[in-house]
């Protein structure tokens, strides 16, 4: 890849969990938790990967950072093949991509202070002295709009939105180039989830960050992505530019999954047609043959039984996965 | 008027803990007349739970205690009655939904066996009777092979299918009265949108009057004839839906609608969000519990707490300002 604006690049990426059964612990199966996934982010863009509980959008954001380790498939960040390095020039690579979690609870430790936990990567890396450590704590605090006098302090002190931003502060510490924000705001109250989303954004701007944002919640993707993926059981459905994906759904998922989101707007909500999926998605240690949806699609047809559908870019930047996609256009 | 079918007054719950006593919720009056769809709003800690839940009589006491008020249901007082009297209500009279289907439902009770049970406990049937009628039940609420299904346990249910179960459960005996307790919240989006859509199509069918608590504006657009918000124990506000959303008038209320993104927007929306986070309880407020996060705050909102004032028809609001003009109210 020459294009020097693609800061990561994920080729046909692959994560199976082993099922393990018996005495001896033989492998009968395997959870598909990511079934062969490509996408590009290119530097300073955010990219939303959207899709219901379950289908592998968390597990893609932590093989991208090979917080597993990928089953099959390349991860291209900065040049090097992370899915082929290991050790040490894995570790220097670590300090450019970094990763907010979910639960600002369970992502602290609770017997370390702030500073403890801020500076912390710093340290590991060795990075800075102690001295420029305790400089640079005070600075990303007040960067995630923290009193610095908070690092003498310990998690529970804080509320749910104040620990998401030392969680950020903490990945912003090593100044990374790449943050996989994984459902960063789920566990917030609404008035808060602003306030974290509104950080996320200014300090884009202002360190030029790259974001995969990882959310079931596909209004707040809306707002903060330039482009969004739709995963569903392990795949990307479909993929393109916010609006374009918002507007002109193509993917049967997509376009069910888009009617589904309640609009806080009664005469909006009133005058939708809504497209209700029957059934639950179906178990991803046994997912069905061919396209991954046709259980619960609309519009299926015995076709989609035989083959899975190629990702195929229907229109300039605008990828999906489904025989029938045309129909929409 | 209508005669109002569940008319709360006062109510005052409060709760010891060994940080001091919690004063949940703070004088909460409402009415809820025959047939509506009445939607609770809030974040969490607001207080809208514990107030369903007091009605109901079922919060822990001690460490919990009702203070004050009257919740009169048929023209008796749900909060002066013995435990076994309000056992005759609820679940009879008064049907009940949670947030958490798997907490909710018996483990080791199959789903038969558990729906049966009001039937016998309320309505007098015999176990073959009620067999048949839950059977009947399970079909009702959309659950393929209803027959078969009742000797399965509540595991072998998928998320929206379990709360489809506590909703067959909860119209068990033709309530008057339905409450949902953040019933779609631990639900992904398509499944929401089968639960919203199925409680509708039984609302027009069986007529029940409803009380969906939620902290989601979004879904209480779509299914609510009238809204109630609320703050640190207090109703703040109180509107038929189209005109709370057409014109929020409380200042927190403002603020909520304008922190949502909305799937529908176009272009980039610049969320306007609530600085500061929601108040402790520890003390019982004798000022405007949302002063310290408001940008309209005056004088007078440190001082005094206000009421709730009609300031249109159906449309009450508890603040000194009026925010249109910036002045006192």
């Amino acid at each position: 890849m020459t294009d020097n604006n693609v800061l990561v690049r994920v080729d046909n990426l692959v994560k199976h969990f082993p099922i393990m059964r018996g005495l001896l612990q033989r492998q009968v199966g395997a959870v598909r938790a990511v079934d062969g996934v490509s996408f590009e982010l290119k530097r300073g863009e955010t990219l939303g990967l959207v899709g219901e509980s379950g289908c592998g959008k968390s597990t893609t954001g932590r093989a991208v950072l090979q917080l597993y380790r990928p089953t099959s498939g390349s991860v291209h960040f900065d040049g090097a093949d992370l899915t082929k390095i290991k050790g040490e020039e894995l570790r220097a690579m670590r300090r450019k991509m970094q990763m907010i979690f979910q639960d600002p609870y369970a992502s602290l430790n609770p017997r370390m202070t702030v500073g403890e936990i801020v500076r912390e990567p710093l340290i590991v890396h060795n990075v800075a002295t102690e001295s420029e450590a305790n400089e640079r704590v005070k600075q990303l605090l007040e960067l995630v709009k923290l009193n610095p006098s908070f690092s003498t302090r310990y998690p529970h002190e804080f509320s749910g939105g104040q620990r998401q931003r030392i969680g950020i502060a903490r990945a912003l510490a090593l100044q990374p180039s790449f943050i996989v924000c994984d459902e960063p705001i789920s566990a917030l109250d609404v008035s808060i989830q602003a306030q974290v989303v509104n950080l996320l954004e200014e300090l884009q701007k202002e360190f030029n960050l790259t974001y995969l944002f990882i959310a079931h919640d596909l209004s707040m993707v809306r707002h903060i992505s330039d482009r969004v993926a739709v995963m569903y059981l392990g795949v990307i459905v479909e993929l393109s530019t916010r609006d374009e994906l918002y507007s002109h759904p193509l993917h049967p998922y997509s376009q069910a999954l888009l009617s589904a989101v309640p609009i806080p707007d009664p005469s909006a909500e009133t005058a939708r047609q809504r497209i209700i999926l029957t059934g639950d998605v179906p178990s991803p240690a046994n997912p069905p043959s061919g396209c991954r949806f046709r259980t619960r699609c609309p519009i299926a047809e015995a076709k989609c039984a035989e083959s899975r559908p190629d990702f195929r870019e229907i229109k300039p930047g605008h990828f999906v996965a489904c025989f029938f996609a045309d129909r929409y256009l | 008027m209508p005669e109002l079918l569940l008319d709360v007054k006062g109510l005052e719950t409060t709760f010891k803990t060994p940080d001091g006593i919690v004063h949940a919720v703070n004088g909460v009056s409402f009415g809820l007349k025959e047939g509506e769809t009445l939607g609770v709003v809030g974040e969490s800690g607001c207080g809208k739970s514990v107030t369903m839940l007091s009605v109901l009589g079922l919060i822990p006491s001690p460490p919990g205690k009702i203070k004050s008020g009257t919740a009169h249901f048929f023209g008796r007082d749900l909060l002066k009655m013995t435990t076994a009297e309000i056992r005759q209500i609820r679940g009879a009279q008064i049907g009940m939904v949670f947030q958490d289907p798997m907490t909710s439902l018996n483990p080791v009770l199959t789903i038969g066996r558990q729906l049966e049970e009001p039937l016998v406990v309320h309505l007098g049937m015999t176990r073959a009777q009620a067999t048949i009628r839950a059977a009947e039940l399970l079909a009702m609420v959309g659950i393929p092979n209803a027959k078969d299904r009742l000797s399965d346990y509540p595991h072998q249910f998928s998320g929206g299918m379990r709360q489809r179960v506590m909703i067959a459960m909860a119209l068990a005996c033709s309530p008057q009265v339905l409450i949902a307790d953040e019933p779609t919240t631990a639900l992904d989006v398509t499944i929401q949108a089968q639960i919203t859509d199925l409680v509708k199509r039984l609302r027009s069918e069986l007529g029940m009057a409803i009380i969906w608590i939620t902290h989601d504006l979004g879904v209480v657009a779509g299914l609510a004839q009238r809204v109630i918000v609320m703050y640190g124990g207090f109703i703040i506000e109180e509107s038929t839906v189209n005109d709370l959303y057409a014109n929020p008038t409380h200042p927190y209320t403002i603020g909520l609608l304008g922190s949502l993104p909305r799937v529908d927007a176009s272009g980039h929306e610049t969320l306007t969000s609530i600085e500061g986070s929601p108040p402790l309880l520890y003390e019982k407020p004798t000022r405007c519990p949302f002063a310290p996060r408001c940008k309209w705050a005056m004088e007078r909102c440190w001082k005094e707490n206000p009421t709730l004032e009609t300031i249109a028809p159906d449309h009450r609001v508890a603040c000194w300002v009026d925010v249109k003009t910036g002045r006192a109210r």
